[in-house]
């Protein structure tokens, strides 16, 4: 008997200020699973992510939480009474209080008294390794330690699904690395399923079992990583995803996307150098060819020189509506 | 303020208001303590034992207390209220609950024995009339509700520049219900609005006269105000002029024994150092039932403390004379044609200039010594010219005349700074409520991108800071303009304002003119205050976009 | 990214507020300019003479005298200032500490305040030609009364109407209302003339109050209350009680025995401007017959018998307090008053 899915939202519309943000979007989350909202901005990435933490009512549509509809043919049930919590993109701390009160704030709310919320904090902020701070208001931490209160307040609340609101838009390079790196491992310990907003793709595809792509308020594709990446369902979704160039097909059957690991350096077709990138590992050389522009991605230091003749080799490619 | 200035610029501020402090507060005040001190021969205490200080002390500050205890928990929850977008006719709230400060004191009281006293409005219509209007409860329910006005802004000020638009949604998700984000997380972000809030109301009422004139002294209940007035009306001789000024100086050390050390161990505390945001916080839905009941309450509150009183001041302004039925046969114009002679026009054309001019210079240097505040000279400078506001305003004025009359009297430009001395803390607390601290690394990306220090500042800190500086703006223009006592006693030939009018008329015993006047200065500033509201209302909805939102939070996250 | 700087959005008002500052000083700077001497700009071909009058006589009263007086030959420009008994107070006191008395003359409307300026040597040591015809209670040797203030009864047409002072606390009436003599001259003159008038006395104030009556501030409160319908009658001044009638408030005044309270407003001359001719002229000129004709018919009550003014009505009792008695003891009555109404 397959469980209740930990969120389930059927047909959600939102308007404000006579524009619609979201257009029926549905989709579930099953519980444990990640799923990854991917969307420029303004898709309404946050929008959907307020309608379900209950921050606003939507115009139309069902959301039900592990089985009990919060929104829907019930009154909307406050967010303090829904299983959710939810950790925001600028960390949304309280000036006022401590990281170890805000992080105790759940947790009093649930009715523990104050020694011992304090003392289940401590522990949380112990286990995300910034005990030290625990006195410390938030004017005296850096992005990255107060994300990491932001976290832990959400973990207090021991909810049944999370809410990130592109949690590490804020965040240094090698913080945000560490950072996700915390949130997913705290996230599966505690077994809970989590929706996770982000224009991020590479963050998307790196930390979720599925990924929603977003445009202008509807749902435009939904699958695993490897879905999205590879068979995208149209040229929107492709660029949305990773690098895409697309191609006339060398069979003349249309329009093709190529990833950059699906073509290599060497090869039958013909293409001419314009630039190319050392990322560090890898190399990205852009070819202009008779079908197109390509982005070829090479391990390794740059071998060829601007403006040369470049044969190359398309391993793979995806055809795609434009 | 940030590093942003270079210390030149900073030490030139601070020159700055230190030499208008100086000017404008520091020099009168001295002069007086100086008159005090030569004329008395050094012997004060003889000089206040006369005066049967006690009572008239004990009133005074019960007083002040009792209506900042109930003003400011009023002020803040209208704030509140009023701030949710799904209130029922919210956008007309937000104007009828600045209505008090439209109607000028000298009248306030008035315009309540009209419709609440014996023979009054109530009483006409129902048998009903509160005798307890004439004594210290109904100077203290006036009071409140010209305070409230007051109070409000200064909270709306707070709530649009300090309020987090995430912390109370965190707060929510976190498991607190609507009641509980209000205790644990909206209040204490609105601390320091609620403290210049409090101690803007406080003094304002130990320094204020003419309700408790009007209302209070049929009950005997006299304030130091009050005995200041009587001093210097009965008193050509020194000796009544001589204790009129001890108690004015009396007032001011009072005030400053409790103004002074609140806000030196207050006033680092009640700054968080986060910058401040330019999204005002949007409230969370709520259950309509529950905004209903709000709405209602409400318009029962506007009705009762506003409404009705303001309907007696129009009736009277077109009543023929005083104590005939209100119906349309008695009604007519006549006050109105009295009142408008050219003398008035010039009279009317000068009060509002000078509120104008008056108000934006006071938002100027209110905002000044607020952004200043992070330093010690800032904090006693906002201290001092909050002892200007408690002097009642002949002591202002004579002080002023004492320290500059050889120069300046009779001249538009001593009303004019007479009028900056006393409003400078009405225009400092509210902004300094607000302030938080200016965001620094917006502040340094606009220098780098070429803006000058001022520029920055500019384009910068000022959208979050726009309702609390307009605000600001709007109450030091009104009182401004409402002001007779200073103006009447420090004007000359072709320099005459309002107030002239004003006390003629009233002395005469006839409330109609003036009654006529004021309903006109309403209409005056009504009209240009809602150009300026929908002039606000149209960039706020530029700016904002989406409530819940805000397209500039999700260009930021693009 | 485009937002955070944000002048295209704000940019009318902002610059409107960069250019406050500068608008303010200009501003600041015009009003300076243009007050003071307005008058200065008549087209009279020699340098008109010029006095400064400060006053506490209505706007109504005062204006039709300085015209009548500005085209006299002997005549000059008055700058008036004209304000409440208490700011003209306070006024004179400023002055006087911050370079002397900016006045040529003062009109006062209570001899007790003028007295006050007498002995802080301000006004008087003048007495000027004319003064003889104003009645002798009505004037010392350093000022003269100009115009008289009458302390009458106003009462509510439907309550029975007081023929004599005592009347007041006879019982006929639910609310009364009194002026603060600490407040008001006139006040203080009333109370003074009680205090030492056989048959009333402080005593005749116990009774008001046994029966009903309030304090009230000014004596135009007092006329404010009674009409409104606050109080059934009260003691006031009769411009304030005749204004109120005439404007159509249902009251009736009444001249009660053994008589209304005459309360006299002295023109003094002030001391430092005892070579000033114009001033000079003025005092005369405000006592003489042609003066006081002005003044009677602007609706002030004249100070010189025999001149035509508001109306009194036919044999309408009058008596005068002894100012000097009341100056010399003011504490001693204002206490024992005090213990009644207050303090």
């Amino acid at each position: 008997m397959p469980a209740e899915p930990a969120l389930e939202i059927t047909g959600l519309v939102v308007e404000y200020d006579g524009t619609t943000a979201l257009r029926g979007v549905s989709l579930s989350v099953a519980p444990g699973e990640v799923l990854a909202l991917l969307g420029p901005s303004g898709s309404g990435k946050s929008t959907l992510l307020h309608a379900v933490a209950g921050f606003l009512v939507p115009r139309a549509g069902t959301v039900r939480l592990g089985g009990r509809t919060v929104v829907g043919d019930v009154p909307s049930v406050p967010p303090e009474r829904r299983d959710l919590a939810v950790v925001f993109q600028n960390y949304a701390l309280w000036p006022h209080l401590s990281a170890v009160d805000t992080v105790a704030y759940p947790v009093r709310r649930r009715g523990a008294g104050r020694a011992r919320a304090r003392a289940e904090a401590r522990e949380l902020l112990g286990l995300l390794r910034i005990a030290h701070l625990a006195d410390r208001r938030p004017a005296e931490l850096s992005g990255g330690e107060q994300q990491r209160v932001g976290l832990g307040r959400a973990l207090a609340r021991r909810p049944s699904l999370y809410l990130f609101d592109e949690p590490t838009a804020h965040l240094d390079t090698h913080v945000r690395t560490v950072f996700l790196e915390e949130l997913v491992a705290r996230q599966r310990d505690s077994g809970a399923a989590a929706l996770y907003a982000t224009h991020d793709a590479e963050e998307a595809l790196g930390l979720a079992d599925r990924v929603a792509l977003l445009r202008d308020g509807h749902l435009l594709q939904v699958g695993t990583p490897q879905q999205v990446y590879g068979e995208p369902v149209d040229l929107f979704a492709a660029r949305l995803t990773g690098p895409a160039s697309v191609i006339d097909a060398p069979a003349g059957t249309g329009r093709l996307l190529v990833r950059p690991g699906w073509a290599r350096l060497g090869g039958p077709l013909e293409g001419r150098l314009r630039t190319v990138r050392f990322r560090g590992p890898h190399s990205d050389h852009l070819l202009d060819t008779p079908l197109g522009e390509v982005l070829i991605r090479e391990p390794g230091p740059p071998v060829h020189e601007i403006g040369t003749c470049t044969s190359w080799a398309l391993v793979h490619g995806w055809p795609i509506a434009s | 303020m940030p590093a942003v200035a270079p210390t030149g610029a900073r030490g030139a501020a601070t020159a700055a208001i230190g030499t208008v402090v100086g000017a404008l507060v520091v020099l009168p005040l001295l002069r007086l303590l100086q008159v005090l001190w030569q004329e008395s021969g050094g012997d004060l205490a003889r000089v206040l034992g006369s005066a049967d200080l006690g009572a008239a002390a004990r009133n005074s500050v019960v007083l002040a207390s009792a209506v900042t205890l109930a003003a400011v928990p009023i002020g803040v929850a209208t704030a509140l209220v009023l701030r949710r977008p799904d209130l029922p006719g919210r956008a007309f709230w937000r104007v009828a609950v600045l209505v008090p400060v439209v109607v000028p004191d000298f009248v306030l009281g008035y315009s309540w024995t009209q419709a609440y006293a014996r023979a009054g409005f109530t009483d006409s219509t129902l048998g009903l009339h509160w005798a307890g209007l004439l004594g210290p409860v109904g100077v203290w329910l006036v009071l409140v509700v010209n305070a409230v006005p007051l109070v409000y802004l200064v909270a709306v000020g707070g709530l649009a520049a300090r309020a987090e638009p995430d912390a109370e949604r965190a707060a929510r998700v976190s498991g607190a219900s609507g009641r509980t984000v209000l205790v644990t997380v909206t209040l204490p972000l609105l601390l320091p609005a609620v403290a210049a809030a409090s101690v803007l109301v406080f003094v304002l009422t130990l320094g204020t006269f003419a309700i408790p004139q009007v209302l209070g002294a049929p009950a005997g209940f006299d304030t130091v105000t009050t005995r200041i007035y009587a001093d210097l009306s009965i008193g050509g001789d020194p000796a009544s002029f001589l204790e009129a000024i001890a108690l004015a100086v009396l007032l001011v050390l009072g005030t400053a024994a409790c103004v002074a050390p609140a806000d030196a161990l207050l006033g680092p505390r009640l700054r968080s150092a986060r910058p401040a945001d330019p999204q005002a916080a949007q409230a969370l839905p709520g259950r309509p039932a529950a905004r209903r009941v709000q709405a209602a309450v409400l318009a029962g509150y506007l009705a009762v403390t506003t409404a009705l009183p303001l309907a007696a001041l129009v009736l009277a302004s077109f009543t023929r004379a005083l104590g005939v039925p209100p119906t349309p046969g008695n009604w007519g114009l006549d006050h109105f044609r009295q009142v408008l002679t050219p003398r008035t026009a010039e009279a009317l054309g000068r009060s509002v200039g000078l509120a104008v001019v008056a108000a934006s210079l006071l938002v100027l240097l209110g905002a000044l010594v607020a952004v200043r505040e992070r330093r010690r000279s800032g904090r006693v400078a906002g201290t001092l010219i909050t002892l200007t506001l408690v002097l009642p305003g002949t002591t202002l004025a004579v002080a002023l005349l004492i320290t500059y009359g050889r120069w300046l009297s009779g001249t538009l430009t001593l009303i004019l700074l007479a009028y900056l001395a006393k409003l400078w803390a009405f225009a400092h607390r509210p902004i300094a409520g607000a302030l938080d601290r200016l965001p620094p690394d917006e502040l340094r990306a606009a220098r780098a991108s070429g803006a000058g220090a001022l520029t920055a500042v500019r384009t910068v800190a000022l959208r979050p800071l726009a309702p609390a500086l307009l605000g600001a703006w709007l109450v030091c223009f009104l009182t401004a303009l409402h002001e007779v006592t200073m103006s009447s006693l420090l004007y000359g030939p072709g320099s005459e304002t309002l107030a002239v009018i004003v006390l003629n008329s009233q002395e005469l015993g006839r409330i109609g003119p003036t009654a006529a006047l004021s309903v006109l200065l309403s209409l005056l500033v009504a009209v240009p205050a809602s150009l300026l509201w929908a002039a606000v209302h149209r960039l706020r909805s530029r700016d904002g976009g989406p409530p819940a939102l805000g397209i500039p939070e999700v260009a930021r996250a693009g | 990214m485009t937002e955070s700087i944000g002048e295209p959005v704000g940019s009318d008002r902002s610059s409107g507020r960069r250019g406050r500052p500068a608008l303010a000083g200009v501003a600041v700077l015009a009003l300076a300019a243009c007050s003071g001497d307005v008058t200065a700009s008549d087209d009279d071909p020699e340098p008109a003479a010029s006095l400064t009058l400060y006053t506490c006589l209505s706007d109504e009263s005062i204006q039709p005298v300085i015209e009548a007086f500005e085209t006299r030959e002997d005549g000059g420009t008055v700058e008036l200032f004209r304000a409440p008994t208490g700011e003209l107070n306070a006024r004179v006191a400023a002055d006087a500490r911050s370079g002397g008395l900016r006045a040529d003359v003062i009109w006062g409307c209570d001899p007790l305040t003028v007295q006050a300026f007498v002995d802080q040597d301000l006004v008087g040591g003048w007495t000027p030609p004319g003064a003889e015809g104003i009645p002798e209670d009505l004037r010392t040797e350093d000022y003269v009364g100009a115009h008289v203030l009458y302390m009458v009864v106003v009462h509510r047409t439907e309550v029975p109407s007081p023929q004599a002072w005592s009347d007041l606390a006879g019982g006929d009436y639910d609310a009364l209302a009194v002026p603060d003599p600490t407040v008001a001259a006139s006040a203080l003159g009333t109370l003074g003339w009680f205090a030492a008038e056989p048959g009333y006395g402080i005593d005749f104030y116990r009774d008001l109050q046994g029966n009903g009556a309030v304090q009230v501030s000014t004596p135009d409160d007092v006329t404010t209350g009674v009409a409104q319908g606050i109080y059934d009658a009260g003691i006031t001044t009769a411009n304030s009680a005749y204004a109120a009638k005439d404007d159509g408030s249902p009251v009736d005044v009444v001249w009660p025995e053994p008589g209304a309270v005459a309360i006299y407003g002295p023109v003094a001359l002030a001391t430092h401007s005892a070579d000033s001719d114009v001033a000079k002229s003025f005092v005369a000129f405000v006592v003489s017959e042609e003066g006081q004709s002005v003044l009677g018919a602007s609706g002030a009550y004249p100070s010189l018998p025999g001149v035509e003014g508001p109306a009194v009505p036919d044999g309408a009792p009058v008596v005068s307090p002894d100012w000097a008695a009341i100056g010399a003891d003011k504490d001693a009555i204002l206490g024992e008053y005090q213990q009644l109404f207050g303090g």
